[in-house]
């Protein structure tokens, strides 16, 4: 096996936000070990700092709020002159983790839940998108998965604005893919269904039950398993794959 | 090479036409080589000659190679 099947990501940067999560943790562990650097963004710096000290330099931290326009652009501007100064490989990949679940029924959803929902989940990996492509588009080739849910293909009791956000980025994935192939960029995303996180933490007992009895495979799936597959739409080996939803969820009914 | 010819050339290049065609008067959408890919392509050429990052209004703004020029100036590119 040579070094480019060990590590496919040798001498690429790719970033990802909402690092510290269940997910993100399992995403930049997974691409450290195919041989990326990794820009991870998040909002809390103790967590970045003990995926700084378990990752050593192949992670480089960006501590902002993916809601903030003018941060999200000082952060881009970071990583760009990390990689001007020989410090990161080009940008290759970026993944939009960063998410909010809202629970909320229509009757008591105010306008500011809804428009959080929509800021983190739409506007943000938009604006990410935006600027990553750009940097992407110098050297004519990136890759770009967007993280969404089941919830917003078939959406979901009481969670409406959650996916509401979570469909306008499956549109957005699927309109960008048509608009930045051209430019060597593919855009695809993975819908997770009941993965085991702290998002989900708080189904116990019926509640459990009741979503495990609509999935097929019985059982909750797993951030490295939504790692994987986000790691493979990045990677070459998906590479006559854009504008797709690879559905990572045992077959669930939301 | 001085910013002026650095300009051109990533016009050039980003738009694949000669460097003759590249004036202060060309503008967007009307040679079939700038169009909306050309002119992602562009941006990107140009953020990466001068080291530059465009905001998105200055690249909306972006209509020809005068244009191109004024908004480059704000990055501190002076073209004598």
């Amino acid at each position: 096996m040579s070094a480019s099947d060990s590590q496919p990501f040798h001498q690429t940067s790719v970033l990802v936000t909402g690092v510290t999560g269940g997910i993100g943790h399992a995403l930049v562990s997974t691409l450290v070990d195919a041989g990326a650097t990794v820009f991870g963004a998040a909002r809390g710096n103790s967590g970045l700092e003990a995926l700084q000290s378990q990752f050593g330099r192949q992670f480089h931290p960006l501590c902002y709020d993916v809601t903030d326009e003018s941060a999200v652009k000082e952060a881009f501007r970071q990583l760009q002159k990390q990689v001007s100064d020989g410090l990161a490989p080009p940008l290759y990949g970026l993944v939009n983790n960063a998410g909010v679940m809202l629970e909320s029924p229509l009757s008591v959803t105010s306008m500011d839940k809804l428009k959080q929902q929509l800021n983190v989940n739409f506007l943000a990996p938009y604006q990410h998108m935006q600027l990553a492509s750009r940097l992407m588009s110098r050297l004519r080739r990136g890759s770009i998965v967007n993280v969404v849910s089941r919830g917003g293909q078939s959406g979901s009791n009481g969670m409406s604005a959650y996916a509401a956000s979570k469909a306008a980025l499956e549109g957005a994935t699927k309109s960008l893919a048509k608009e930045l192939a051209p430019v060597g960029i593919r855009v695809n995303a993975v819908a997770p269904g009941f993965i085991e996180t702290a998002l989900t933490s708080h189904y116990e007992g019926d509640a459990r039950h009741q979503v495990l009895n609509r999935i097929v495979q019985r059982r909750a799936g797993t951030p490295q398993e939504v790692a994987e597959a986000v790691v493979y739409l990045l990677s070459a080996k998906s590479a006559y794959t854009t504008g797709h939803v690879l559905p990572v969820d045992g077959m669930f009914s939301p | 090479m001085d910013n002026l010819q650095t300009l051109k050339q990533a016009f050039t290049t980003a738009l694949g036409i000669d460097a003759a065609a590249v004036t202060d008067e060309l503008t967007y959408n009307t040679i079939p080589e700038w169009d909306s890919t050309a002119h992602m392509i562009l941006v990107a050429e140009l953020e990466n000659v001068f080291d530059v990052m465009l905001d998105t209004d200055d690249i909306i703004d972006m209509s020809s190679v005068a244009q191109a020029k004024l908004i480059l100036q704000k990055y501190h590119v002076s073209f004598g």
